[in-house]
């Protein structure tokens, strides 16, 4: 691999690995866990979409990201459990239409992500995106959690679901800066990790945010370190790699 | 409506799925008053409280004092204890600065804490950790510490320990006292509505009765509202 490609995907890695954990941090509290994980799957047709028009896919999985965001948080209006319904045939239908669709030589990019080799504009388009999201999960990290925390009380003051809507669209984009490294597959699984694994250790909320922060960047960039090292596919390595963390922290739980 | 009355309600419906919830309700609070909700278990209580915060939809009216600041103490707010959120994190999210809070801030959460009869050593405890009673107590004080003009608090039924209860009574009437908060309580207790309150609404989906206790906690008025043989009459009626 060329350097400039390692290097390249060494920031992204780290960039989107902190981004991840700050809102997955989030996720986690919020029960999405299931959802945000299988959310990055309706970036699929958003690829095969941009392949056939030769558009670069990133941009297809950005808008169709967005729009899984909205349609999550206006379906979340109705009954929990209807929701829930429709997301899950959603993202099946999401992934099925991609894996036909998706021309062969491109799908297990799409699917487990690779290396990326990015033109300069992309490449800090996403690092500077990365540090955007994260920056926007702490500034507003008071708001997110009242919302989650006692929805009830904390709409009394404040009736929009604004707040609810914005962590969610914070959320779709980080997941879509992470798809070409990690996959379509696998990067919801990167939000979910770092803040189960804090979850586990922390007594504190702010204490459990830096630590899932902290996490994401580390099994991010260490994943993808290890990969590059091996040659394996990047998507893949990070995901064990934060599993293998994951088990670790229940062993020093069980200890503590 | 008047300068004195704080909540003005008009013909109020409540419907879920076209069952009837609440019908026809009105009634209103002055300042500084005490107005307690009794009424059995399903009467809609809770689902006035709601109607009341605008939690849910309604007909008719309800009409607050202008700029009127309310201080809610839902009877059940933490569904998951095992979030690792801490007493002072809880009372930062009413904070404009969740990292860095201003120190008079924090300052002042260790007063109020003491104020229901908590020391600021629970500020570090995680909430998941409280007991039942000392929960209670951080949720009052929780509603209590921008100082709002009215608090709804909706009693839990079981739970608090009889020290614990003493506390939060105490407190309610110190704030009538003190900072004329008006107060508007559903309780399980009679005798507590016969000490701190100078009206009873008692509800089974219509309004049964209003007035003052000694008017409408009747033996009469009672088994009215909880069919015959109600407990509560024989255990207050002196």
């Amino acid at each position: 691999m060329e350097q400039q490609t390692l290097i390249q995907s060494l920031v992204i890695a780290a960039s989107v690995g902190v981004a991840s954990g700050a809102v997955g941090a989030f996720i986690i509290l919020r029960r999405m866990a299931l959802v945000g994980d299988a959310l990055s799957h309706v970036a699929l047709p958003g690829i095969a979409l941009a392949l056939a028009f030769s558009i670069d896919p990133f941009w297809g999985v950005v808008v169709f990201l967005l729009g899984a965001a909205f349609l999550i948080w206006w379906l979340e209006e109705k009954t929990r459990l209807y929701g829930d319904a429709i997301v899950g045939l959603l993202f099946t239908t999401s992934l099925a239409l991609g894996v036909i669709f998706i021309p062969d030589v491109e799908l297990l990019e799409s699917l487990f992500g690779e290396f990326p080799k990015l033109p300069l504009f992309e490449f800090s388009f996403i690092v500077l995106s990365a540090v955007a999201m994260g920056s926007l999960v702490f500034l507003f990290a008071g708001k997110f959690l009242f919302d989650i925390v006692a929805p009830e009380l904390a709409r009394i003051g404040d009736r929009s679901r604004f707040w609810d809507l914005l962590l969610l669209l914070v959320f779709s984009f980080t997941v879509a800066l992470g798809i070409k490294l990690v996959g379509t597959l696998l990067m919801g699984a990167l939000t979910i990790i770092p803040a189960s694994i804090a979850k586990n250790l922390a007594r504190s909320t702010t204490g459990y945010i830096m630590l899932s922060v902290i996490l994401g960047g580390v099994i991010s960039f260490g994943g993808a370190l290890v990969a590059s090292l091996y040659g394996f596919l990047p998507g893949p390595t990070i995901i064990l790699f934060g599993v293998g963390v994951f088990l670790l922290s229940l062993f020093a739980r069980g200890k503590g | 409506m008047d300068s004195e009355t704080m909540l003005k309600v008009e013909n109020l419906f409540v419907t879920f799925n076209g069952e009837p919830i609440l019908r026809d309700l009105s009634f209103s609070v002055k300042k500084g008053e005490a107005l307690a909700v009794i009424g059995p278990n399903g009467a809609g209580k809770t689902v006035l409280f709601r109607a009341l915060l605008g939690l849910l939809p309604f007909g008719g009216s309800v009409q607050w004092k202008d700029g009127v600041k309310i201080g809610y103490v839902p009877q059940k707010f933490l569904t998951d204890r095992t979030i690792p959120l801490t007493v002072k994190e809880f009372f930062l999210l009413k904070c404009s600065r969740f990292w860095f809070p201003k120190k008079e801030f924090v300052d002042h959460l260790a007063h109020e804490l003491t104020l229901v009869g908590l020391n600021k050593e629970v500020l570090s405890k995680p909430l998941g950790e409280l007991s039942g009673g000392q929960l209670q107590r951080v949720i009052v004080s929780w509603a209590l510490i921008d100082h709002p003009d009215v608090l709804l608090f909706d009693e839990p039924t079981t739970g608090i320990d009889i020290g614990a209860e003493e506390t939060i009574y105490n407190i309610m009437h110190r704030l009538q006292d003190e900072r004329s908060t008006t107060v508007i309580l559903i309780s399980h207790d009679l005798n507590v509505v016969y000490r701190y309150a100078q009206n009873v609404l008692c509800l089974n989906k219509d309004m049964v009765c209003f007035g003052s206790p000694a008017d409408v906690l009747t033996p009469q008025g009672l088994s009215k509202l909880y069919g015959e043989g109600g407990f509560y009459l024989h255990r207050h009626t002196r």
